[in-house]
């Protein structure tokens, strides 16, 4: 029972964007449209599921003084393999995901749950909690990029959806409406909770 | 300090294996990806020039080879260069598949990042094709005197294309033919 | 002459063309958690100049003279994110020993600045755009302006949005990131300057 719940505290209860606000940086960036939302959230489940499941077994090893440096160094081990794999097989994506794919390495959520969570606790917890986590950051992903598209250019992933009278509202995929659909989405959270 | 020796040596082993094992995966990945750019330039020639089955390199433009193209019967099928400008917010970089007679055959943009909704719409297949059958004397933007219609609201990244696309075809005619054709005595607009 | 009027391009496409918070999306953890209050943001502000600085001059050194010649450029953000954690360390430890007063300012914002992904953006955009090594230096320099101005303009605002009358909902976070998107609207304005 306990078991589940690691895997679906980070898809709503402890959601890593909405909820604790972590990693805001590729969030807002490459949610312009759905397919980049979808590519940066399984590039940084990989990332997080893979350096938990390391993290975790090899935790007895590193002495508490160096845990944070080995931290860092199995990320950014873990985010080039998925940097390079990318650039080798989905090149187009790779390319418009950019500079975001390398800086994986400092998005706070893996970080944060490899020295909360991972650190901590066994392997299978720490599988559970890195794909719950991933899957709760790639679905915040999603919302805020349906959004984005569908009120930005009238498409989804790429389709249209909406009626050709429809005038894209433009600002919505550029730079601000990230902002403003964050904060409207951080604000419908709120409400929720009260 | 004993300690201390075990912190670098723990901390040496993980940097060993992680470097390691990127190199190997990195030895894997980097002729894919080598070959994965080699062809997506190759594929954008061959939609640009259709007609045309093999491509020697004549000359450089843009940090790019300029090719000739010829058909299956070895004549001549026309050219293939790479128009690079800044547009808006980036550099914008066409395939421009050129005619015989020194008109465009196809366009296709290969790099851009212009703003998503205006200028990032050169990218759409209506207005690439507008560029078709025309020479560097209509190569301009309508609002300069040209052919070219503007993109909505993104009337630089339009005349950034056509003017990367004019100055490509002068120069191409100049090292192909070494001379200017008679119909030009339309004054160069100044940018 | 040529060289002045090319700093000068630079430092206005890197503070207000394409700043790094609001046209890219760069540091935005402390953009938010930091710019609750003015004097607070400020030191950031100088921290993160100070780190960025550094790190663009370490970095394309280590680029230059290590991963290129090696042939292990994908070694790249290892390397990086390892130089720029040793480094935030000892410019913690230099400023502790010589300037008690300046780490009393901005020590408790350095370790915070490690996982600041706008100084490993800056790094690696130095690599990307094949600056030279002064042109990499003032980019980190330009960059950790432009990211201390939006800093504090944002605190600025924050300080007065606190007595403002808002619905509960929206209070701290969220009407944090709709000021943000108001001054990324304004920022909108710069694109598509150049010289």
């Amino acid at each position: 029972m306990s078991v589940i719940k690691e895997f679906t505290k980070g898809i709503v209860k402890e959601n890593p964007v909405f909820v604790m606000a972590l990693g805001l940086c590729p969030v807002l960036a490459v949610s312009s449209s759905v397919e980049n939302a979808i590519g940066m959230g399984a590039a940084a489940t990989f990332v997080l599921v893979f350096s938990n499941i390391f993290i975790s077994l090899i935790k007895g090893f590193i002495p508490r003084k160096i845990r944070i440096p080995s931290y860092i160094v199995v990320i950014a081990s873990f985010v080039t393999i998925v940097d390079m794999v990318m650039e080798a097989y989905v090149p187009a994506l790779h390319k418009n995901l950019g500079l975001f794919i390398p800086l994986i390495v400092v998005n706070c959520i893996i970080l944060g749950r490899a020295e909360a969570f991972a650190g901590k606790n066994n392997l299978i917890r720490s599988i559970l909690d890195g794909f719950g986590m991933g899957l709760g950051f790639t679905l915040a992903l999603i919302v805020i990029a349906s959004i984005r598209e569908i009120l930005g250019a009238g498409q989804f992933l790429g389709y249209n959806v909406l009626p050709a009278t429809f005038k894209p509202m433009l600002v919505a995929i550029l730079a601000p409406g990230a902002f403003l659909v964050m904060g409207l989405l951080m604000g419908l959270m709120n409400l929720k909770k009260k | 300090m004993k300690y201390f020796l075990r912190l670098g040596f723990v901390l040496l082993v993980i940097t060993t294996v992680a470097s390691g094992i990127l190199a190997y995966i990195n030895s894997l990945t980097e002729p894919i990806i080598k070959e994965n750019q080699r062809k997506a330039k190759e594929e954008a020639r061959m939609e640009v020039l259709p007609e045309a089955v093999s491509f020697d390199s004549i000359s450089y433009l843009n940090e790019e080879v300029i090719y000739a193209g010829k058909n299956n019967e070895g004549k001549l099928a026309g050219y293939t260069f790479v128009a690079s400008l800044y547009g808006y917010s980036s550099d914008v970089k066409t395939m421009v598949g050129v005619t015989p007679d020194f008109k465009v055959n196809k366009i296709k943009i290969i790099e851009q990042t212009e703003t998503p909704g205006l200028g990032a719409n050169c990218t759409k297949p209506e207005f690439q094709s507008l560029f078709e059958g025309k020479n560097e004397t209509v190569m301009l933007v309508d609002k300069d005197g040209g052919e070219i219609v503007s993109i909505t609201g993104a009337t630089i990244t339009t005349r950034t294309i056509a003017n990367s696309i004019r100055t490509g075809l002068k120069f191409l005619r100049k090292i192909e033919v070494q001379s200017e054709p008679e119909e030009i005595h339309r004054e160069e607009v100044t940018e | 002459m040529e060289l002045l009027a090319k700093i000068f391009a630079m430092a206005i496409a890197a503070i207000f063309v394409q700043n790094f918070v609001l046209a890219r999306f760069l540091g935005l953890c402390p953009y938010i958690g930091v710019s609750k209050k003015l004097d607070s943001a400020l030191g950031m502000g100088m921290a993160v100049i100070f780190v960025m600085t550094m790190a663009s001059t370490f970095t394309w050194l280590i680029q230059t003279y290590l991963l290129v010649p090696l042939k292990i450029e994908f070694l790249q953000t290892i390397a990086f994110i390892l130089t720029i954690a040793s480094l935030v360390q000892l410019v913690e430890m230099i400023i502790q020993k010589t300037a008690p007063a300046l780490y009393k300012a901005l020590g408790v914002f350095l370790p915070l600045i490690t996982t600041n992904c706008a100084v490993l953006g800056v790094a690696i955009l130095n690599i990307n755009e094949e600056y030279t090594f002064i042109f990499a230096i003032l980019n980190g320099l330009f960059a950790g302006l432009g990211f201390t101005l939006v800093l504090i303009l944002m605190a600025g605002i924050r300080e007065r949005l606190e007595r403002a009358e808002l619905p509960r909902t929206m209070r701290g976070m969220p009407i944090a990131m709709i000021v943000a998107g108001c001054m990324a609207l304004a920022f909108l304005g710069f694109s598509g300057l150049k010289f």
